[in-house]
């Protein structure tokens, strides 16, 4: 679910698309003295380890709704969203409504009683609690490991995109935004986190939403938006699922297999049911209650992201012009004409809206929330693997009891160390970026067989702690072994897609993006075929263990909701109605 | 590890989240609409800049920003 990398073009700029005002910098250091007051602020009440690590679980549904979709909407998923938007057209929507809103909901309704339930502190938590302590020592050390190098990868991407942006220093940017960070979450823990993630969501709204709004007007509407770009690209720009019968009928060579077996259910549920990242902040709730809402209430606004995300990226297509006044086009990263003539890559494409739409103020309020996103992703980041290291790691395998004072600081420092390797590795970045891309791959390396062995474990009281964690291995090489295939000669993708016999035209049009969907349902599909597998052969738990952790073995409490605008099952079929009509209006 | 102690009163949060939002946006959106007042008289060099997309967007800021600040103002109920 992580954005399109940096192009290589970033890499190598040497002006800048946007000149600061100063009443643009005004609002940016009022953000950033905002932001640190808040970690002061709520350092009184982060004295103990569930304060500072699950924010007391005191939040509201709408906050932890809020941050549970903002933990995702950083800088560089816009950018490289809106990006995709111009480069494949309207499929792009598909990764903020079939990619993200069925998973919400399912972790609402069908998960998210087990994870509250059982009073788990973290996904690896739980993996311990049904799978013993090899699931979680190998979830827990991979995600720490992840996390940190996610933390780097967006501190390095944030200092790249504000000098090609505005021509900032990238060591300036990088410290800059590290030491913030690191002050508010080492201070404030998840409750510091949560309180800018809310801040930033909102900043996000206010200052995207106005690209799209002036977009269409100068467009002349929607209507006459389509028709222009499909006039210009083709319709196949246009339409969300009706040019995906086949690999090549679309810009992007995905099948609707691919879609909605590799996105819609893998990649999408590992992501948001699993990763812990976005999980800790519905844990954060007050009540079983309001841990189902808060995600239903992401799913809400998750669903008009595309508004401001996509819609700019498809209002480029026909009404970005250079300064002659011709329609200006936008080239793939590491393109001649990108790297030797000066054309700008597609993920440029966002700031190039903003610089034409909004002036003094407005801009600042946009660059402000393209910092915000940066820097709430690495304090999610660093926040998580505080959280994970402190709990999975630290106290299960190095100090197994000491006072709670002693876990709280060891989640301070762990936040001050964390955040200090994610400076080494954006500096390790910073000297090869091919290795982002690989941090990126990584990343989704091991969420789509952690979602096999989760939901296995939820849903099926069968399934041992030996099928768990051999399962959930095999799985995550697995996945390694298919990119690295993939990699090493690209024909192989034929297996993969299941078309051995494949054209070499079409294996040209399967782009990245499509073939992760694939990998991810391969690796999914090994995960829980060896976990069945392995938990047939050994012996079954005993039903009075597993209480509390999966269903048919737990009761599940009510959660109180009496009336009917109460239950979150009925917000749920709103929402997915509404992104039934939303699909079918876009077909 | 999951024992709570009472939390001293002196060093209890008092701000509520939607407070701190509410400032923000006011504080943004008063900047943005007093720059948008000045584009009357000089106007911006942006496409649509003839609709003032700063004032209107400034005035809608302020509005939501300052409801929000009074509503959940420290100490409000």
């Amino acid at each position: 679910m992580h954005a399109a990398p940096i192009p290589a073009v970033l890499l190598l700029a040497t002006t800048h698309l946007i000149r600061l005002a100063p009443i643009d910098i005004a609002i940016l250091l009022f953000y950033f003295a905002m932001v640190i007051f808040i970690g002061f602020y709520v350092k009184g009440s982060t004295n103990t380890s569930e304060q500072f690590f699950l924010a007391g679980r005191e939040m509201t549904a709408w906050v932890a709704g809020l941050s549970f979709v903002s933990a995702n909407l950083g800088a560089l998923e816009l950018m490289g969203w809106a990006g995709s938007a111009y480069q494949y057209g309207i499929l792009a929507t598909h990764w903020y409504w079939i990619g993200a809103i069925p998973a919400m909901l399912f972790l609402s309704i069908v998960m998210m009683p087990f994870y509250y339930i059982s009073k788990t502190h973290s996904v690896p938590g739980y993996l311990q609690l049904r799978f013993g302590e090899r699931a979680r020592g190998l979830s827990g050390v991979c995600f720490a490991f992840m996390t940190l190098l996610m933390a780097g990868v967006d501190m390095y991407a944030m200092a790249v995109v504000m000098r090609v942006v505005l021509g900032w220093n990238i060591n300036f940017s990088m410290w800059v935004s590290a030491i913030t960070v690191a002050i508010y979450v080492m201070l404030g823990g998840l409750r510091s986190a949560i309180i800018n993630e809310v801040l930033q969501f909102v900043l996000i709204w206010a200052g995207a939403m106005l690209i799209p709004i002036l977009g269409l007007i100068e467009a002349g509407g929607w209507h006459k938006l389509m028709a222009q770009i499909s006039q210009r690209m083709g319709s196949q720009y246009t339409h969300l699922w009706s040019t995906t019968g086949s690999f090549a009928a679309n810009p992007m060579g995905v099948h609707w297999t691919g879609l909605v077996f590799g996105l819609g259910f893998v990649i999408s549920f590992g992501y948001w049911t699993t990763d812990f990242l976005v999980v800790q902040r519905v844990l954060s709730a007050n009540s079983l209650r309001s841990a189902r809402m808060a995600p239903i209430i992401g799913s809400a606004f998750k669903m008009f992201v595309p508004f401001f995300v996509i819609l700019p990226g498809l209002l480029a297509l026909v009404l970005l012009k250079d300064p002659s006044g011709h329609l200006m086009h936008l080239y793939p990263d590491g393109s001649p004409e990108v790297l030797h003539q000066g054309a700008h890559s597609f993920n440029e494409v966002l700031p190039l809206m903003m610089v034409r739409y909004l002036g003094p103020g407005l801009l600042g309020l946009g660059i402000t929330a393209l910092i915000a996103g940066f820097m709430s992703g690495m304090a999610g980041n660093v926040s998580a693997f505080s959280t994970v290291w402190t709990y999975d790691i630290y106290r299960a395998y190095i100090k197994k009891k000491a006072a709670d004072a002693h876990y709280v600081l060891m989640g301070r420092w762990s936040t001050i160390i964390g955040m200090a390797i994610a400076i080494g590795t954006a500096y390790l970045v910073r000297h090869s970026a091919s290795i982002m891309d690989y941090v990126q791959e990584l990343f989704s390396f091991f969420i789509a067989p952690l979602f096999g062995t989760v939901i296995l474990g939820m849903l099926w009281k069968r399934a041992t702690k030996a099928g768990g964690f051999w399962g959930l291995l095999t799985g995550t090489v697995a996945s390694v072994a298919m990119w690295e295939m993939v990699r090493l000669n690209k024909a192989n993708i034929r297996f993969m897609i299941l078309q051995p016999h494949a054209s070499a035209d079409t294996i040209l049009r399967v782009q990245a993006m499509a073939a992760n969907l694939y990998r991810a349902a391969w690796a999914w599909l090994i995960c829980v075929a060896v976990t069945v597998v392995v938990s047939y052969c050994t012996k079954p738990t005993p039903e009075a263990q597993l209480n509390g952790l999966v269903y048919g073995c737990t009761v599940l409490p009510s959660d109180g909701a009496t009336k009917l605008y109460e239950k979150p099952i009925f917000w749920a079929i709103v929402v997915v109605t509404v992104l039934f009509i939303l699909n079918l209006w876009l077909w | 590890m999951t024992t709570t102690p009472p939390v001293d009163p002196s060093t209890e949060k008092k701000f509520s989240i939607w407070f701190f939002v509410g400032v923000l946006v006011l504080a943004c959106g008063a900047v943005i609409l007093a720059q948008g007042i000045y584009e009357f008289w000089h106007p911006g060099t942006t496409v649509l800049a003839n609709l003032h997309p700063a004032f209107w967007w400034g005035l809608l800021m302020t509005a939501f920003g300052l409801f929000y600040t009074i509503h959940f103002r420290p100490g409000k109920g």
